[in-house]
């Protein structure tokens, strides 16, 4: 059974003769109403996350990504059908990726999750008010839809897709890709990852107090937003430096405090969750202490970098392991790293660092706070371009 | 013959001893045991509240013991509601006889020493079913040993067998019997079934246990439950709590019902799940639950996820601490981009 929540209902991969072009005004007309209704203080205040969302959708937002999407060499036009399968938790994701797809030219259809949350019914509300004062062709090409398990919609959505975008880890590639595609078609997938935080001693004692404290707060957001669950969230700190214990001592301190102000609560269950994976991690020699100063901040000490978790330990679960230098780390690395927060270092430490990876792993290197914020740049990709074809014109 | 016999002090006293030497005993025997004491600052303690708990999902996610593998003699095993997360329990000779013979004793505290003409509220299929052998069959099997001239209330396709029972009833009702099942099972089959035929349970102990879930969503309370059991005449109804990590240790219902009493050799510890102190009596919290049976694998301190509260101390059928169970706690669950997919077609 399909639930149709946005555009029309109907024959999802029945041919169409609706032509949209790369940067097309009436999807740029749209996505700036779009972006306004989530920028109203109402709704940012309910929910923050959604605020970053309609920023990213602002029409200058929009026209730099346009610009992005041209191409020196050849013409560039939309890639024609895309099927978008986001995750079921993070609630924003489907926009970002819709929307970048929709102002390519696509016609989209976006299978909504069914246990998508409040976030995701204030988008489709917002998404439907905007809707109706909109172009139709927004309407006939643009389709969000809902459905259980039904192998026969995400079948024929596939053979329908040129690019079929799926989210949601390694289980969910692997479920989606027993679809075949068409020979002409492809997949842009967004698997399981696993993302650091490294913090500079020298950098954190050379740091003010409120530089120091400005830094928590954005490592908090970084962490506590998701449950410490989304794919970019940091799971253990690399202490960076000799003898880093009194900057990993101030830094849990402080991490307290903040987490306490910003009001994130973890529940019994969260805490038993958190002990049951600290517990676990001690047991096989993972970590040679654990601290669990209140249920939102679980301490552990590595004893070595390869031991990092690389799943989900719970929300507030923090490994910490002190190396001398951010290349100390690059062997540790792999494919499946993708977001490096960072806080206190140069430049050219930076720099070094992310050379010394040569891409074999690592996505995006970020400061602390910034871990989230969605960019057209993701999981090593540039969507605009992978949303979009080229045709060479040689005179 | 009764082993709920010490006062909460009196009781406190020999635990403390002997769960520090278990404590002790674990650490030099089971190496994981050791890392996560070491990791967490283990301190000898001062109360049976200060010992160190173990979450009871570890013997889920680890292969704990504290015997060598030429001595493990039984490996017991629960069905998690998952199926792919299962306990694994390891007992040797001494630990596999000593937990039949405390639950024995516990049982025959309200049963009397002599074992009793026996109604299982449960089909003898169900021992064939391999998926629910685990948990459901270990419990009726092992309780099954407490009595004799077994009948079983269902037929193998997990209907009433009315004639069974009445037959029964006509040999052994004149006398104590004992009537064993899990609770719901023991609502749906035997106490409708019962009210509509008529049929004198007033001879009958029942020792009843599994979740009330089913119960509550039927809207049945636990008080509820006793009182329309004794409508139908069965008056002495004892519930109990216990689990497989803890085998041979249950709690159980005192006489006048309503609240678990621990026997001597075990306990509870009512957690705040903020501060993780004990609470004090009335307010809820985590149950843990302690006992000195498990020598061959450290289960004696275990963190549960079910949620409980002391009543009352030294004041009822029994000595000791009273309590309920309350629920569980609802298992964590991320909201991250990864592994949130379970329903992808």
């Amino acid at each position: 059974m399909i639930q149709y929540r946005f555009g029309v209902e109907g024959d999802l991969t029945a041919p169409s003769d609706d032509r949209l072009t790369v940067g097309d005004p009436r999807v740029i007309d749209f996505l700036g109403k779009l972006a306004r209704k989530l920028l109203a203080p109402a709704v940012a205040r309910r929910h923050p996350e959604l605020g970053s969302l309609g920023f990213f959708l602002r029409p200058a937002e929009l026209h730099r990504a346009v610009e992005h999407m041209q191409h020196d060499n050849a013409l560039v036009f939309p890639r024609g059908n895309v099927f978008h399968i986001p995750p079921a938790n993070v609630d924003t994701i489907f926009v970002y990726s819709w929307a970048l797809s929709a102002l390519a030219g696509n016609h989209n259809v976006v299978r909504i999750s069914e246990r998508s949350a409040t976030a995701a019914e204030t988008i489709l509300t917002a998404l439907n008010e905007v809707l109706a004062d909109a172009d139709p062709v927004i309407a006939r090409t643009q389709r969000m839809i809902t459905y259980g398990r039904d192998d026969k919609v995400t079948a024929a959505l596939s053979q329908w897709a040129d690019l079929r975008v799926i989210w949601g880890g390694d289980s969910a590639v692997e479920a989606i890709r027993k679809h075949p595609l068409r020979p002409s078609a492809r997949d842009l997938t967004f698997p399981d990852r696993t993302s650091w935080a490294a913090l500079s001693a020298d950098g954190w004692r050379a740091a003010d107090p409120a530089q120091r404290r400005a830094a928590v707060l954005g490592f908090t957001n970084d962490s506590y937003w998701f449950d410490q669950a989304a794919c970019s969230s940091p799971r253990t700190v690399f202490l960076v430096g000799d003898d880093t214990n009194d900057v990993r001592e101030e830094f849990v301190t402080l991490l307290l405090e903040t987490v306490g102000q910003r009001g994130w609560e973890i529940d019994a269950a969260m805490a038993v969750e958190k002990r049951v994976n600290a517990y676990g991690m001690a047991a096989t020699g993972a970590i040679s202490a654990m601290e669990f100063p209140a249920n939102s901040v679980t301490a552990m000490s590595l004893i070595t970098v390869p031991d990092a978790p690389r799943r989900w330990i719970g929300a507030g679960a923090f490994p910490f392991a002190q190396v001398s230098s951010l290349l100390e780390l690059v062997p540790a690395m792999n494919r499946q790293d993708q977001t490096f927060s960072h806080f206190g270092f140069s430049h050219e430490q930076l720099r070094e660092f992310a050379l010394a990876l040569g891409g074999r792993g690592v996505d995006r290197i970020v400061p602390f706070g910034s871990a989230l914020t969605f960019g057209s740049l993701w999981d090593g990709y540039d969507l605009p371009r992978e949303f979009t074809r080229l045709t060479t014109l040689v005179e | 013959m009764s082993v709920f016999t010490l006062p909460q002090a009196a009781k406190e006293e020999v635990l403390l001893k002997e769960l520090s030497a278990l404590t002790e005993h674990h650490r030099e025997n089971c190496e994981p045991y050791a890392r996560i004491l070491a990791a967490s600052g283990y301190q000898p303690a001062s109360s049976v509240a200060g010992l160190p708990w173990l979450p009871v999902r570890l013997f889920k996610n680890l292969e704990l013991k504290s015997i060598p593998d030429d001595e493990v003699y039984k490996v017991l095993t629960s069905s998690g509601t998952t199926g792919a997360e299962v306990s694994k329990i390891y007992l040797d000779k001494a630990a596999a006889a000593e937990q039949t013979r405390k639950l024995g004793a516990t049982v025959q505290s309200v049963l009397g020493p002599k074992r009793l003409p026996m109604i299982l509220v449960d089909t003898k299929a169900m021992l064939k079913d391999r998926k629910s052998f685990s948990a459901r069959g270990a419990g009726v099997l092992g309780m099954s040993n407490f009595g004799r001239n077994h009948v079983w209330a269902l037929d193998n396709e997990g209907h009433v067998d009315v004639e069974a029972l009445k037959g029964f009833l006509e040999q052994y009702g004149d006398e104590p019997f004992l009537i064993f099942g899990f609770t719901y099972l023991v609502w749906l089959h035997l106490y409708e079934v019962a009210r509509d035929n008529g049929l004198d349970l007033s001879n009958g102990i029942l020792i009843h246990s599994g979740g009330w879930k089913k119960l509550i969503d039927q809207a049945v309370s636990p008080e509820e439950f006793r009182a329309r059991l004794s409508g139908v005449g069965l008056t002495k109804v004892h519930n109990y709590y216990g689990m497989i990590e803890q085998i041979g240790t249950i709690f159980l219902e005192g006489p006048t019902g309503g609240s678990l009493y621990c026997p001597d050799f075990a306990d509870v510890v009512i957690r705040d799940p903020e501060t993780w102190e004990e609470q004090p009596v009335g307010k809820p919290g985590l149950i843990e639950v302690i006992s000195t049976l498990p020598t061959s694998y450290p289960g004696h301190v275990l963190l549960t996820e079910d949620q409980g509260v002391v009543h009352g101390v030294d004041d009822g059928d029994w000595p000791g601490k009273r309590f309920s169970v309350l629920g569980r706690l609802p298992r964590a669950e991320a909201r991250g981009c990864s592994d949130t997919y379970r329903e992808a077609a």
